[in-house]
């Protein structure tokens, strides 16, 4: 076998982009189309407990009822509850390409009583802390992906909230 | 009963997903892919047990499982065996669509070879049809190398 030629290996490359297109709902259709409209975070309240339900559903996962149509729209302004710092780059299998990375993520509780993750803008690790007041900063053009709309959070010049 | 989108309050995400793949051709499939784009030419492998010569070529005889090695030149001419018509346009299509696919009979070759048909119109196609490989002028050792197979005069 040691006398045969070294032989050249070829490596078959597949690089082909795949469109898809599904249809969301009622429910999760009127986030997104005013996430992509409008940039407003809307979802709906339960009739029975009263809780918000997020993303918006047609039953409230509490009590195992129709959800009702008590739409709220959701504040723009809220706290960081925790962060991280997102180092390992992350793959959108929905683009097809890489997150800009690195970058904070953070838990942030709105002032209409939702948590939601999403990136912060500051990437400066001093300069966070939980509590800080941060505010919503859309895309120019979103894609209609509701929450993943919004670019990042922004750190506002707001009192504090002991958290 | 027709109802428009915009009644059902259906919000439809368009979406494109691309998951990069690499895979090794391997030995036999490499040595197939370079001798298609430096010689233009296409190899078979034979199995001399079973008497067949194995297009695409294939290092196992998937009858006797023998370990092959006898390569072969088989003709760029052909005899095409089937074919279909892909009208629907499709990202998975090498090119656009129509895409006629055929299975070909190589000249020397035991198996059918699974490749585009060109240059022909569809209503012009029928089993039994002589064709001839097309080769591109830039290849990259790719299956592609082959333009597609035209109708032999």
């Amino acid at each position: 076998m040691g006398k045969e030629p070294t032989q050249e290996y070829i490596q078959v490359q597949i690089n082909t982009p795949r469109p898809y297109r599904w249809s969301t709902g009622k429910y999760l259709g009127k986030l997104y189309k005013e996430a992509k409209g409008h940039k407003k975070l809307v979802t709906n309240r339960c009739t029975k407990c009263k809780e918000l339900v997020y993303p918006p559903q047609m039953v409230c996962g509490r009590c195992k009822v129709e959800a009702g149509q008590d739409w709220v729209e959701m504040s723009d302004k809220g706290t960081v509850v925790q962060y991280t710092y997102l180092i390992f780059p992350r793959w959108d299998p929905h683009l097809g390409e890489y997150y800009a990375s690195p970058y904070p993520s953070a838990t942030i509780l709105l002032d209409s009583g939702l948590y939601l993750r999403s990136r912060l803008e500051e990437k400066d690790t001093q300069k966070l802390k939980r509590g800080m007041r941060v505010q919503a900063v859309w895309k120019e053009e979103g894609r209609g992906r509701g929450q993943d709309d919004i670019e990042y959070f922004r750190i506002i010049e707001e009192p504090e909230v002991d958290k | 009963m027709t109802r428009s989108l915009e009644e059902l309050e259906a919000f439809v995400v368009e979406g494109k997903v691309t998951i990069p793949m690499t895979y090794s051709a391997g030995a036999v499939g490499s040595r197939f892919l370079i001798e298609m784009r430096d010689n233009k030419r296409i190899m078979g492998m034979r199995c001399s047990k079973c008497n067949i010569v194995y297009i695409p070529p294939r290092s196992t005889c998937p009858d006797c499982f023998a370990e092959l090695n006898e390569w072969v030149e088989v003709s760029d001419k052909g005899t095409v065996v089937t074919y279909t018509v892909a009208h629907q346009p499709s990202p998975v299509l090498p090119t656009e669509p129509l895409v006629v696919y055929g299975i070909i009979q190589l000249d020397g070759a035991g198996t059918g070879f699974v490749h585009m048909l060109g240059e022909v119109k569809p209503e012009e196609l029928r089993v039994g049809m002589r064709v001839k490989a097309v080769f591109r002028e830039e290849r990259t050792a790719s299956i592609l190398d082959i333009k597609y197979f035209r109708p032999l005069k």
